[in-house]
């Protein structure tokens, strides 16, 4: 009755296991993810059996096995309450997060050989974007959205006035994670301080970014949500930065024309506390019922705060005042050839930021933010 | 299409799977590396970028602390290679040592293979192309799994989209009614299209990745052979005529010549293998070739040319030709040139008489031959006089050793060194930094030619090559040596076992 207990209706912030270890494993994966990048601009020759590796699919074997054991205990030796709250799928019951985390874990288990057949018939990572890693990617956000869906569901079964804060911390950690693959799958377009002055730059960044703060701003159960969401992907960028530039590191692939001697760590992360808290200050005084209208000012909100934002803060990370341990800039891969282009904004000329490109933007991050409001909507109803 | 038509198409086709060698991608070496002679073998890995093994075994007994291995490739921006890795001894075998080599870009690189050691630090440079040769099939068990690890995925994520929809947000114990069972299987259905698209879509991205590597892998230049017969004599033009290599802008650098000539071209009579020639066509310009055409008898030949460009690539161009009936006369375009015709005696045998009374011994044992198994190719040459024959220099060898599976899916040509060009080798310990103006470097090669002459000595009588066949088949062998002024050629034939 215990574990009853626990399924239905949290009493207090009581953490489940299994919960705890999809969240170890989203955090997991997701180290591992930046560090396997570093990995490949730093060291440029990799096995299977590098710690990087080791930490993704870590993130899977654990949300996978934690979850397989959780509907296998549910399904045959489960309580009534227990059962209750769960859904089912092929005559197993359990969480539908839970299940989602099952799927990714199969799909990282598929990515595995495939992506090793793929390397023996093309050739060693020729490109990042590949099939194999397609499916990996999707297991990881899997193993992730699994880990959301299961600490909503808790924070959605306590009383509305009393659901656990420890809830919502954990549901915006998780949705940080989610702001950082953006930042990851986007390092090219929106993740160097170089391409800030480029259109695709704010557009990719209204696109992908406000869907996962609003839906925070909805479906977390916190006075600062999406702001809060905001902090975590910037505190996790930052501490994988400060880490990785203490490794020592050496180039093993030729050509070396930048001879590096510690990790490279990814690009300072975006300021995106800035639109967030305006995210979340028009989402405390535009309430339910009002999605279309709360879209449309909070694209605009998010796309006039990241604009002003960034486009000052990365002339700032490009003066050599910010070339220091803190920001972490202006380290680049073994493979680049040192030159003033790390100095300066890139394809200013061919890609500027015209009204019109804004204008697209703008588009785009109303577009967003509905989808946004859409996805929150459906997960402030999650129970099981 | 006629039977030659079709005879010839299939030989051409044998060019589609050439390297510098035909059909036979590893590198073998066999040199000093300082005070170490040592073997070095090289394995392609088929793919770019992948994984070449390396092995190098000691020749002689020498005290050894590390064996270093590093594969460069050559740029004149590039700041620094990166540090060498340590080949680990073979457990079990004291003398050998292995080591992975990642071959990163499509090219010539040169492995620099450092021995340390009692003796001292020695050090040799192997060239070692890397080109994709192969498309690796997707074998059927791994096939099999992956269909049903994706089918499962696609079924699974259906049912997960259906159960969100059905009952994710009812209260727990609540049931779903009819309105949320519609949905949710609307809902599948909208997940199966969506599947389905990106299914879809995921096909054609691979495909166009496997067409992309595909068009990518290595084929030699296009070339083509000619015989024109006159009453005086037969000339066999021989023609460069690939699009890359007449296009102005191209990315090869110009051929540079390999002990003395910029083309060593070999004639092998198709299937009957019974006309051999070895000749050093001249350049008309910097496509066509011309070489008088020695008195071999008519038929379909393949014909096999060696050329190597001052970056240090070596290739082996590969053609057809009809000779039609011999050439009744036959002035040699080059002195080095030699040929063979007749009935060669194909009993077994390990002794073969030469055209001067001499006599050539393959001296082996009985063992069968088997692919990928170091095969003993050594050979001596005994005089009339029953003594151990002088051998000369012959285009700065000791001995030159072409070997041919008898469908011409095999063409090797060997020197005691191995499979190697020594030139291109040459052209790595040359090169400097800032190396950029093509045709700088063969001045440099040319001026070490004159200044060290042909300075190989020949130990008397005894010759042999570094070597393991790499198909199973039927083989034929022949050597060349110089003796007393000539060219002489053993020929000798060998069927080779598949691995185990």
């Amino acid at each position: 009755m215990r574990g009853a207990a626990t399924l239905a209706a949290p009493p207090a912030a009581r953490l489940p296991w299994y919960v705890a270890a999809t969240l170890v494993a989203a955090t997991s994966a997701k180290v591992g993810i930046i560090w396997d990048i570093s990995w490949h601009r730093s060291i440029g020759r990799d096995t299977f059996w590098t710690p990087a590796h080791a930490a993704i699919y870590l993130g899977g074997v654990l949300a996978g096995l934690a979850c397989g054991w959780l509907v296998l205990r549910t399904s045959f030796a489960g309580t009534t309450e227990q059962r209750a709250a769960t859904v089912g799928f092929w005559g197993f019951r359990g969480p539908l997060g839970a299940w989602v985390c099952i799927w990714g874990a199969f799909a990282m288990i598929t990515s595995a050989p495939l992506d090793n057949w793929w390397h023996n018939a093309y050739g060693l990572d020729v490109k990042v974007l590949s099939p194999p890693h397609v499916i990996l990617a999707l297991g990881i956000w899997a193993i992730q959205l699994g880990s959301l869906f299961l600490v909503l569901s808790l924070q959605n079964r306590s009383p509305a006035q009393q659901a656990p804060r420890l809830y919502g911390l954990l549901a915006a950690y998780v949705v940080g994670i989610l702001l950082q693959n953006a930042a990851t799958i986007g390092i090219e377009q929106v993740g160097f301080p170089n391409v800030a002055h480029n259109a695709v730059y704010y557009q990719v960044a209204a696109g992908a970014l406000p869907i996962l703060l609003v839906a925070a701003g909805r479906a977390v159960r916190l006075r600062w949500p999406a702001t809060t969401a905001a902090l975590v992907y910037m505190a996790f960028s930052l501490v994988m930065i400060w880490i990785l530039q203490l490794a020592p590191a050496t180039p093993k692939l030729a050509p070396v024309f930048n001879p590096v001697t510690h990790m490279v760590p990814p690009p300072f992360p975006l300021l995106l506390v800035v639109p967030a808290v305006a995210i979340d200050l028009l989402m405390q005084r535009v309430g339910p019922g009002r999605d279309w209208r709360l879209a449309a000012l909070v694209g605009l909100a998010f796309l006039a705060a990241f604009f002003v934002t960034q486009w000052f803060f990365t002339e700032f990370l490009l003066s050599p005042h910010s070339h220091t341990f803190l920001f972490g800039v202006d380290h680049w891969d073994y493979s680049s050839r040192p030159g003033p282009w790390r100095y300066r904004f890139w394809r200013a000329e061919t890609d500027p930021v015209t009204p019109r490109a804004l204008a697209i933007a703008a588009v785009l991050a109303v577009v967003s933010a509905r989808l946004g409001l859409w996805w929150g909507n459906w997960m402030t109803r999650l129970r099981r | 299409m006629t039977r030659l038509g079709l005879r010839l198409g299939a030989l051409v086709g044998i060019g589609l799977v050439a390297l510098a060698h035909v059909g036979s991608p590893d590198t073998y070496f066999e040199g000093a590396a300082g005070p170490y002679p040592v073997r070095v073998v090289v394995r392609n890995p088929g793919v770019v970028p992948g994984l070449a093994q390396i092995t190098v075994r000691l020749l002689a007994p020498h005290a050894v602390r590390r064996v270093l291995v590093l594969p460069v490739f050559w740029d004149p921006r590039t700041a620094a290679p990166p540090p060498a890795d340590v080949a680990t001894p073979v457990p079990g075998d004291s003398t050998l040592y292995s080591a992975a080599l990642w071959l990163m870009s499509s090219g010539s690189y040169s492995v620099r293979v450092t021995i340390e050691g009692a003796a001292g630090t020695g050090t040799t440079l192997v060239p070692v192309l890397a080109v994709a040769t192969r498309r690796l099939a997707l074998d059927k068990p791994l096939g099999a799994a992956l269909l049903a690890l994706g089918a499962f995925l696609c079924a699974g994520a259906l049912t997960i989209v259906g159960a969100a929809v059905r009952e994710s947000g009812l209260e727990p114990g609540a049931e779903p009614d009819r309105g949320r069972t519609r949905r949710s299987r609307i809902a599948i259905l909208l997940g199966a299209l969506v599947l389905a698209f990106a299914l879809i879509g995921g096909r054609a991205w691979w495909n166009a990745v496997d067409a992309a590597y595909r068009s990518g892998l290595y084929r030699p230049l296009h070339a083509t052979a000619a015989v024109q017969a006159s009453a005086a004599a037969s000339v066999l033009h021989f023609t460069i005529d690939d699009s890359s290599w007449a296009n102005r802008q191209r990315q090869w650098t110009p051929l540079i010549p390999d002990h003395g000539h910029l083309m060593h071209l070999f004639l092998v009579r198709a299937r009957s293998l019974d006309g051999f020639a070895h000749l050093h066509p001249l350049p008309l310009d910097s496509a066509t070739f011309e070489t008088a055409l020695p008195p071999l008898p008519a038929g379909p030949y393949r014909v096999y040319a060696d050329i190597v460009h001052e970056s240090g690539f070596t290739e082996t161009l590969v053609a057809t030709a009809e000779i039609g009936s011999p050439a009744t006369a036959w002035r040699p375009s080059d002195p080095d040139d030699a040929w063979l015709s007749g009935n060669v005696k194909r009993e077994k045998g390990n002794v073969v008489p030469l055209a001067d009374g001499s006599t050539m011994t393959w001296e082996r044992a009985d063992t069968p031959f088997v692919v990928d198994q170091d095969a003993p190719l050594r050979f001596t040459v005994t005089g009339p006089d029953g003594k151990p024959a002088a051998l000369e220099p012959y285009m700065g060898m000791a001995a030159h050793a072409m070997i041919t599976r008898d469908d011409g899916a095999v063409f090797v040509h060997l020197h005691p060194a191995g499979t190697i060009s020594v030139t291109a080798q040459e052209t790595f310990v040359v090169r400097q930094p800032g190396d950029t103006v093509q045709g700088e470097l063969s001045k440099r090669l040319a001026a070490m030619e004159m200044a060290s002459g042909d300075r190989k000595a020949v130990a008397a009588g005894e010759v042999s090559f570094p070597y393991a066949f790499p198909q199973p088949g039927h083989y034929r062998i022949w050597v060349q040596v110089r003796h007393s002024g000539r060219i002489e050629t053993g020929v000798f034939d060998v069927d080779v076992r598949a691995a185990r």
